[in-house]
């Protein structure tokens, strides 16, 4: 749990650090970190969604499945996109309002993996007086397969 | 009746699982995400408005919504021995400490590609009001 314990949850404390959107230039690299998930942070965040499916859970029964053990939700690219940014990536910026996101999955991460991120800005407008910023994203898994890759659209804190 | 590719029709519903929001599950949220925006936190900062909007008070997370969403699907896909290949969600109405939500699916087509099998669902979460607070679609593989 080494990693969560380092993970800093004051979003403000490196506010001053982050980028706003006039800083954010579309098509530059955002700084990412490896990220080794582990079967804690998958039952923690299997909990808060309230994930119960045995294939996340129970090494016996998910060796009987396809994937021949333990996977992670599709859904756990929510929690790598923070544990694979550093505390002044500008998506910890509060305020910053999540306006929708689509991501494709290719294959399912795993306890133990080392998740990399390439990630940056693709795009940015403003619309209705709001400014949006669009983020492409890639993960990976220690053995340079993609894992899921996906976009969304975030409302930047003016 | 179980699953298949063959016996899914236009019109088809999934339902979900009924989700109970609280100040704790919101919390929970930020420690299983590691999203800890102040939007979902801080009572205090959400007095404040965004732009033209005021919430007042604290907001679930909208990955919130993404999560329940995709533990509908993948629910309902493993046992078809299908895969959940893909979702995009947008977000419609704050969802708040108090609500209970639930995502539903409806399957709005099929189509057979070079090599294999996909089958195209419209998704929702509503809340107890039975009004729509995210929508999206989804995409899931049969294979052959």
């Amino acid at each position: 749990m080494a990693q969560a314990e380092a993970f800093e949850t004051n979003f403000w404390k490196h506010a001053n650090l982050r980028k706003v959107w006039d800083d954010i230039v579309p098509g530059e690299p955002r700084k990412t970190i490896p990220y080794t998930l582990t079967r804690d942070a998958i039952e923690l965040y299997c909990a808060s969604v309230g994930e119960d499916h045995p294939i996340y859970f129970d090494e016996a029964y998910a060796r009987t499945t396809r994937y021949g053990g333990l996977i992670a939700p599709p859904s756990i690219h929510i929690l790598l996109m923070f544990a694979c940014t550093p505390a002044d990536d500008w998506m910890r910026s509060p305020g910053t309002v999540n306006a929708g996101q689509s991501w494709s999955y290719n294959i399912p991460a795993r306890p133990g993996d080392v998740i990399t991120l390439q990630a940056r800005a693709l795009d940015k407008f403003i619309k209705r007086e709001r400014l949006f910023v669009v983020h492409d994203n890639v993960f990976f898994n220690q053995h340079g397969d993609v894992v899921c890759s996906g976009r969304g659209w975030t409302i930047r804190p003016e | 009746m179980t699953t298949t590719f063959e016996n899914l029709g236009e019109g088809d519903t999934i339902d979900g699982p009924t989700f109970e929001v609280s100040r704790e599950s919101i919390r929970l949220f930020c420690d299983g995400s590691l999203d800890y925006n102040p939007l979902h936190l801080d009572d205090e900062y959400m007095k404040g408005s965004f732009g033209k909007t005021n919430f007042g008070g604290i907001i679930m997370h909208g990955m919130n919504n993404f999560g329940l969403i995709t533990r509908m699907l993948t629910d309902w896909a493993y046992p078809a021995g299908a895969i959940h290949r893909r979702l995009e969600t947008r977000w419609v109405k704050p969802v708040k400490p108090g609500d209970t939500i639930q995502p539903t699916g409806i399957v709005k087509s099929k189509q057979v590609t070079a090599n294999s099998r996909w089958v195209l669902i419209d998704v929702m979460v509503k809340n107890q009001s039975g009004e729509k607070v995210a929508t999206g679609e989804a995409m899931v593989e049969f294979p052959n």
